[in-house]
């Protein structure tokens, strides 16, 4: 495998220490406003040239928003500018630190745990965890659905809330999560020491070097100056 | 003549049945031997079904509790765990419940925990060690999680214990003078009545969301959802 390549996705696991020092690095430097906010900004133009453009700017509205609202109250509650803005350093910050996790697929991470040795446990619980979210969203509606048409009453009713939504949301999850299994168990996935194969591999290569290199060296840049 | 025949091939055709018969009972009685020595184990062996329920718990815990970038900002002492106190103690205790295994907590904050690290990486550290001091005091006491009152215990203990190692936190990144100083204490992070106020507040939510997690559990055994 050639190393001095270009790949437009992150390897996994430099995503995920991307996302982890980002967020540190992010909060520790906040209250250096123009700097963090350099070093943020950065980041983000870093990430996008790195294949994660497409999650970025799926959550940039979410930050402006939440951003401004905190830019907002602190500006209010001080009077000053400098509080807003160390807010809304420490938001970019934590949005951030979202996008290379956002950008990475579910199976890349574990193929690249699996690599790694990692418990098959882990890897299989981490899968679930992230592929799962969007199921739940479809439960929850078809859930709300069956309400509807039982005319059961206002969610916000609590006893409905808990009778009407949540023990039927439960029984859902229990029967998914046991198909789920079965799926899992009738592809060959075992929690042993059995061997297995891995066939489509993730490597580290020049490109992940050079996005890690340059987020640390603008992080050492900020960090002097 | 004929008669004979039939009977003999009758009789060999029911010892074979019963060879087989006996057969299946042997391996039946070995399969029952082998689960009962695994449960009867302190650390019994997860099965796939185990680990993608409590994935599964830890999915929801997840998405529940996607506030938390957001709150985990504010400078108020507790308010994350104000914030996901009910679904941070109903979805672990409904997992304990049905697993009921040492360990299914501290795997389900472990699911829950790798991926909020790109969220609020202060709080994946906290989780796994309150899982695993909730887990141990649960277990202390109650020795399993055959009994409901231990996961409603672990349930309870688990997230409250993170106010501690948050306190910490904040100590680390908001104490500082100026401006920004005023506008922290404003809030209410340095008065310790509201900090104990808080804390009462988030334990009390904990044990209401671990209570509903029981009676939920309860109806899905009855219902014959999960086994008993």
């Amino acid at each position: 495998m050639n190393f001095f390549r270009f790949n437009r996705k992150l390897y996994p696991t430099a995503a995920l220490f991307a996302g982890v020092f980002i967020i540190i690095f992010g909060l520790a430097e906040a209250k250096n406003l123009t700097l963090c906010s350099a070093f943020l900004g950065f980041s983000l133009i870093w990430l996008m040239i790195f294949g994660c453009s497409a999650a970025a700017m799926r959550i940039f509205p979410f930050y402006l928003a939440v951003a401004l609202i905190f830019f907002g109250i602190f500006y209010a509650a001080t009077g000053s500018f400098e509080a807003g803005h160390a807010m809304a350093n420490r938001f970019a910050a934590v949005f951030l630190a979202v996008v290379p996790g956002m950008a990475t697929e579910p199976v890349r991470m574990t193929r690249a745990l699996s690599q790694m040795r990692a418990p098959r446990s882990a890897t299989l619980g981490i899968l679930i965890a992230m592929s799962f979210m969007p199921l739940l969203k479809t439960e929850i509606k078809r859930v709300r659905e069956a309400m509807k048409t039982r005319n059961a009453g206002s969610v916000l009713n609590p006893p409905v809330f808990y009778r009407a939504f949540l023990v039927p949301f439960a029984m859902r999850l229990v029967s998914v999560s046991d198909t789920l299994a079965l799926s899992v168990e009738t592809r060959g996935f075992t929690i042993g020491k059995e061997p297995y194969t891995i066939y489509k591999k993730e490597n580290f290569v020049f490109s992940d070097f050079l996005f890690l290199f340059g987020l640390t060296a603008s992080a050492a840049v900020t960090a002097v100056l | 003549m004929v008669d004979d025949e039939t009977q003999s091939l009758a009789e060999s055709l029911i010892l074979h049945t019963e060879e087989i018969r006996k057969a299946i009972s042997e391996k039946e009685a070995a399969v029952s031997m082998k689960n009962e020595t695994e449960e009867s184990r302190i650390f019994p062996v997860y099965r796939i079904k185990d680990i993608v329920f409590l994935a599964v718990m830890a999915a929801c815990m997840l998405v529940t509790g996607a506030v938390m970038p957001l709150v985990g900002q504010i400078p108020i002492f507790g308010i994350i765990q104000l914030a996901l106190a009910l679904q941070f103690s109903l979805f672990p205790v409904i997992g304990m419940m049905k697993v009921r295994k040492p360990g299914a907590l501290l795997f389900t904050a472990f699911c829950c925990g790798a991926l909020l690290i790109f969220m609020n990486t202060v709080m994946f550290v906290c989780m796994l060690i309150c899982a695993v001091i909730a887990e141990g005091a649960a277990l202390l006491i109650f020795r399993s999680y055959r009994k409901d009152g231990a996961c409603l215990l672990a349930g309870t203990v688990f997230f409250p214990m993170t106010l501690p190692f948050l306190y910490l936190y904040y100590r680390f990144f908001y104490s500082w003078s100026g401006s920004e100083g005023k506008a922290v204490s404003a809030f209410l992070g340095s008065s310790p009545s509201a900090a104990i106020g808080m804390s009462i507040a988030v334990t009390a939510l904990c044990f209401f969301g671990s209570l509903i997690g029981v009676l939920i559990s309860r109806e899905l055994k009855k219902s014959g959802v999960i086994k008993k």
